[in-house]
């Protein structure tokens, strides 16, 4: 009988990776061994030379075989060529074998010898093995026993076989399919009848069924019918095999959603086109199926991040995809893996800050509030306001707490002193700019509620932050760590970033005006009310000066005109001194203090305390340039700089 | 001596290749696919590259042709290693920017001296 591998051949390409997968082991057996030579030059150990020769020889032996079987010439191969090769083989490697065999027997052979001896024997033993599933192997059973290990191996290199369930109820038709499968290398089930193969479809992956259609009970229909209706089973390619050649048979298998279709008696070569042909389709919706899944874990990764559920590194084996897939986790990970860090920064900050409230809060309890009260304590004020505690007070006026008996809520009550509020052309100016402040809404910003006056006091509300000045930290601490400077730097640099964008220039930021809550959220207040303070923030009126010029940008102290970056050159000064515990310029007379202020530049925070970062000194420097145009230009772009700094 | 970066995924190959070039007094670093070796290609420091044609991610032929193609990459002599000796294999190393070419299993002292050559002191 001619079996149809007695007259095909090995394509060319097919013949190239024979040849790869054939070479590959020996190579490795030549190189151990002559590394092993160079390695016993010493004549003592001349009977591991002549073992380690005899194994070299018969690796080169084994190579001139198959380079003479396998020319690199691309050619196409019979087959018969190759089970000619498969036996020559079969000396040279026993020679190697058995020379390892002696070589690790020997009482000299030491740990890393021994190691290397094992790797020439496993290489020795793997030849062979792309042969005994290429090429054809004798019928008759135990033939292959003298032979290496072999095993039921892929078509196509690497992967595990495909596994094939061959669905028959006649016992011959179903052996003898089943072992011409087996000969070319598939993992070959069988079941009798079509309860059989659906149980076992139901139990075990199949990569393809072949599946006859006259059968008693449940028939190939039948059979097919559920095996496509069943999700879990759909996808598995379905070949019918029928003796019934009729076009309404081939039709019908069709429709039911088989892959192909066979008459019997079959054609082997035909039959094994087939087979490949629907394996390679099978195997293309797999891996499109499998990218599917993977690109959703990507989107998956992505509802993660954003409900911070993300662990970096979640993607690492699609990152190791050379694919566009594998591009995009890569992408993703590291902006996840960023953001995550920043986070995780921010976090560490506000937990530093916290902790140093916390100290000053317990040290600085108990420290009262110098009573410039003009308002009694207990009474109520504009009909509205229970007078609680004075909580507060500056140049401007004193601030309490109170509570708001209308909105039944505790409110902050600030009572400007007289001399702020006597000029009507700056009142008018201050109420436009408290109208604008009221709409600046931010957790980082204390809230204005009202304007008003009554009884000939002028007073403001606000939010009722409970908390301490960024000034009583200081004073209580000597200065702040750099990760607390940072998270008050950032928080500071959103709520200008908001004010600025609302038209609201703050004027007088500095340490009293910035409240911290135990959380460490920082608020800014008296957003606006600066703006009264104007015309007193001269050097004429000294005694009058508001807060202090120290955190005065030049072109504030000059007069001349204000913007957003004359904040920021306060925010300069306030992480200065946060940093430092120090102003950037220290004067005894308000005089020489503003000399010094536009002229002179202020000592590096680096060289006052060793810790400040280098990145961070710097741009504490840049917020304090003398000239508006060479500061951080806007309050978002000091957000983003503070964040580089990580 | 040389500093030689070794591009070679097959373990065994690496570990008797890496071994034999060592204990010739060749400094050998490894990279076990074509990804990694271009990026130690890239990161530079070595006197010469050798680099197996099938590996996995980047094949040798790509990633030659990439270093080649990178100016920023210091230009040193790559050899190229198959096992496949297939007509026409020699022509398509050195198109793809290869100095020279050495088929496996690898005669050490024919390596060797393709290394001095190109190295500029003939063994």
């Amino acid at each position: 009988m001619t079996t149809p591998a007695d007259t095909a051949a090995l394509s060319p390409e097919a013949a190239a990776t024979l040849r790869h997968d054939l070479r590959t082991p020996l190579n490795h057996v030549v190189g151990y061994c002559e590394m092993l030579l160079e390695d016993a030059a010493d004549p003592a150990l001349a009977p591991r030379r002549a073992a380690l020769e005899q194994a070299l020889a018969a690796g080169r032996d084994a190579l001139t075989l198959i380079n003479t079987s396998l020319p690199g010439t691309g050619r196409v191969v019979p087959l018969a060529d190759l089970a000619a090769l498969r036996e020559s083989l079969r000396a040279p490697q026993q020679r190697i074998l058995s020379a390892v065999t002696t070589l690790l027997a020997s009482p000299d052979a030491d740990d890393g010898f021994a190691a290397d001896l094992r790797r020439i024997r496993n290489s020795a033993e793997g030849l062979g093995q792309g042969l005994a599933t290429r090429g054809p192997r004798p019928e008759a059973p135990g033939a292959d026993a003298a032979g290496p290990a072999t095993h039921t191996a892929p078509e196509a290199g690497g992967a595990a076989a495909a596994r094939i369930l061959v669905v028959d109820d006649g016992a011959e038709n179903r052996d003898l399919l089943a072992r011409r499968l087996a000969r070319e290398g598939y993992a070959v089930a069988v079941a009798e009848d079509g309860a059989r193969a659906l149980a076992r479809v139901a139990r075990e992956p199949f990569d393809l069924v072949l599946l006859d259609v006259m059968m008693p009970e449940l028939d190939g229909f039948a059979v097919l019918e559920r095996l496509k209706g069943d999700p879990a089973t759909r996808d598995i390619p379905v070949i019918m095999i029928s003796a019934l050649d009729d076009v309404a048979s081939v039709v019908r298998c069709i429709e039911h959603g088989a892959e192909d279709y066979l008459p019997k008696p079959f054609d082997p070569v035909l039959l094994r086109a087939r087979i490949t042909a629907s394996l390679e389709k099978k195997r293309l919706r797999d891996t499109e199926v499998e990218y599917l899944r993977q690109v959703s874990r990507v989107i998956e990764a992505a509802s993660a991040v954003e409900a911070g559920r993300y662990t970096a590194g979640g993607l690492s084996d699609l990152a190791r995809r050379a694919d566009a897939l594998g591009r995009l986790a890569r992408v993703f990970d590291g902006m996840a893996t960023e953001v995550r860090a920043r986070e995780e920064r921010l976090h560490r900050q506000v937990e530093s800050l916290r902790q140093e409230i916390e100290v000053a809060r317990r040290a600085g309890a108990g420290a009262t509030v110098a009573d410039h009260s003009r308002l009694p304590l207990g009474t109520t004020f504009a009909g509205r306001y229970r007078v609680d505690d004075v909580v507060g007070s500056g140049a401007m006026g004193t601030v309490y707490r109170a509570h708001d008996r209308e909105l039944d809520e505790t409110i902050a009550l600030k009572a400007l002193r007289p001399e702020f509020v006597n000029d009507a052309a700056l009142l008018e100016r201050f109420k436009t700019e408290i109208r604008l402040a009221r709409r600046i809404t931010h957790p980082n910003v204390v809230r204005t509620h009202d304007f008003g006056e009554c009884d000939g006091i002028y007073y403001l509300t606000m939010e009722y932050v409970e908390g301490i000045t960024v000034q009583k930290l200081i004073d209580t601490r000597g200065h702040l760590g750099v990760a607390s400077t940072v998270a008050v730097a950032r928080q500071l640099a959103q709520a200008l970033d908001v004010a600025h964008g609302h038209g609201v220039i703050h004027r007088d930021l500095k340490p009293p005006n910035l409240l911290l809550d135990d959380a460490g959220l920082l608020k800014v207040m008296d957003f606006g009310v600066a703006r009264l303070a104007e015309r007193s923030a001269t050097i004429t009126e000294a005694g009058l000066v508001v807060g202090t010029p120290a955190y005065m940008a030049p072109e504030q102290l000059l007069g001349e005109a204000v913007d957003a970056r004359s904040d920021l050159y306060a925010v300069g000064a306030v992480l200065y001194e946060c940093l430092t515990g120090r102003l950037p310029f220290q004067a005894s007379t308000a005089v020489s203090l503003i000399a010094k202020l536009l002229k002179d530049e202020p000592v590096e925070p680096l060289g006052l305390t060793a810790e400040v970062p280098p990145a961070l000194g710097a741009l504490v420097l840049r917020l304090l340039a003398k000239r508006p145009e060479d500061r951080v230009q806007t309050a978002a772009e000091l957000g983003r700089l503070l964040n580089e700094l990580g | 001596m040389a500093r030689i970066l070794l591009v070679e995924d097959n373990e065994m190959n690496r570990d008797m290749l890496s071994r034999r070039l060592t204990r010739r007094g060749h400094t050998v670093t490894i990279a076990v696919d074509g990804r990694q070796g271009m990026e130690l290609a890239r990161a530079g420091g070595y006197d010469l590259i050798l680099m197996d044609m099938s590996l996995p991610e980047v094949d040798g032929w790509e990633a030659t042709r990439l270093l080649r193609a990178d100016p920023a990459v210091p230009r040193v002599p790559i050899i190229a290693l198959t096992a496949h000796a297939m007509a026409g294999d020699r022509e398509k190393a050195i198109a793809a920017g290869c100095d020279d070419y050495d088929t496996k299993p690898i005669e050490l002292d024919r390596l060797l001296g393709k290394i001095a050559t190109l190295l500029g002191n003939p063994a």
